[in-house]
């Protein structure tokens, strides 16, 4: 399963940035769970998990994000 | 455990926050149980606060319970002392400890001293949540810690977190005190991204309320050789270095006081009396400090030292801006074990 960043997350077309991951890859999360946050404009919105499995982070914190990008892996 | 969490056996049963969401649902929390709780400060409303201490209670509450004040600390902060001796239960932000100059008085003077001066007839139950912390370039008047400045004045509680458990429940701890409570928070755990997190700052945090007790430090990592002893950011330095001691062969033992004051002097007491060697880590100016005062404590105690107790601190000058003189002045992991490994030097080849 792909973690991708919805793509209305904050509507306008421009980046964000992840501003941290709550999961270490590696580790193993729950549907829905909340597992990172993303900055846009100073406001802080949510990413969560669209499954259960095995997290892998493909884009590391701190760095600049659009909508719809792939950020990670979930393997069930 | 969630409902999710135990439908879902092969998952994490985590729900993960950061500081600055624990201490944002511990406040939501406390307006929904008590329509006296409020939340006043800069920026504290439609931006959900600087380092994100109010996220999303200007849209629950309003802007009656949720006050953006202007930039004016002395105005604000007396406004809550006042709230508070009229029997609301304001908390406060002063977005950088660094600015409490302009309203110190209404700090030290009355909400401090209200509870004694009046004999016990009027209580001052406000929390005071204020940033402390630099590692990011901000300067002398924007990264200072000033837990000392605070922790020595009677009347004053104070805390501060290592992770977003202890914020969630230390934060409900100090909504419900009758006396005001300092309650710090360090930028590099917050969870705002742009400061940096640190990783072990992020944890489980259950939904529903809890509290953390005042005035007591956890033993985050047991160990029988040397006793380390942090706060907030430390606490992460020394359970780094602990890592690398174990590799050594120096099991140490890392203290987390979450209260500066009161200060668990039985915690300090009872784990130095089994490792007999004491490490404090503060990132506050080094004297008259806080480490001053763990290591002052200790010896206070009959402990058949090993080794003369130490401490890792920041040096008496302002935090300096750029970055090659900032960084080497703060505590680090290295230091940690540079110090551990001197103080035990007879268990080293």
């Amino acid at each position: 399963m792909d973690v991708i960043i919805p793509v209305d997350l904050w509507g306008e077309d421009g980046d964000a940035v992840i501003a941290t991951w709550l999961f270490q890859s590696g580790e193993l999360v729950s549907p829905g769970a909340v597992l990172a946050e993303v900055m846009y404009e100073k406001a802080s919105m949510e990413v969560t998990s669209p499954g259960a499995g095995r997290l892998t982070i493909l884009v590391e914190a701190e760095s600049p994000v659009r909508q719809g990008q792939l950020i990670g892996r979930i393997e069930t | 455990m969630t409902a999710t969490a135990t439908a879902t056996a092969t998952a994490a049963p985590t729900r993960r926050l950061t500081i600055a969401k624990a201490m944002s649902e511990a406040i939501g929390l406390s307006m929904d149980a008590d329509p006296k709780v409020i939340v006043l400060g800069e920026d504290i409303g439609a931006l959900g606060g600087v380092f994100g201490t109010t996220q999303g209670l200007l849209e629950r509450f309003g802007a009656a319970r949720v006050r953006d004040t202007p930039i004016s600390e002395t105005a604000f902060i007396g406004a809550a002392v006042g709230l508070a001796a009229a029997g609301m239960r304001p908390i406060v932000e002063l977005m950088f400890v660094d600015f409490f100059g302009v309203c110190m008085d209404a700090i030290y003077n009355l909400a401090a001293k209200q509870s004694y001066f009046s004999g016990g007839h009027v209580c001052c139950p406000m929390v005071l949540m204020t940033s402390v912390g630099g590692g990011y370039g901000d300067a002398g008047q924007h990264s200072q810690c000033l837990y000392a400045t605070f922790a020595h004045l009677p009347g004053l509680k104070v805390v501060m977190p290592s992770n977003a458990y202890d914020a969630k429940g230390l934060m409900l701890s100090a909504i419900a005190d009758a006396n005001p409570v300092v309650f710090m928070f360090h930028k590099a755990l917050q969870g705002m991204g742009w400061l940096g997190t640190v990783p072990g700052s992020i944890v489980h945090v259950p939904s529903e309320m809890y509290t953390v007790p005042i005035g007591r430090a956890a033993t985050v990592r047991p160990g029988r050789d040397i006793t380390l002893v942090g706060l907030g950011l430390t606490v992460h330095l020394a359970l780094q270095a602990a890592t690398t001691l174990a590799a050594q062969g120096i099991e140490a033992e890392v203290i987390d006081l979450r209260s500066i004051a009161p200060l668990d002097r039985e915690a300090i007491a009872a784990s130095v009396a089994k490792t007999r060697r004491l490490i404090v880590v503060d990132d506050d100016y080094r004297s008259f400090g806080v480490s001053a005062e763990v290591i002052a404590g200790a010896c206070e105690g009959d402990v058949d030292w090993l080794s003369a107790p130490a401490r890792i601190t920041h040096p008496d000058v302002p935090i300096p801006y750029s970055p090659a003189l900032e960084h080497p002045l703060l505590p680090s992991a290295a230091k940690i074990v540079e110090a551990s490994t001197r103080l035990c030097h007879d268990k080293v080849e």
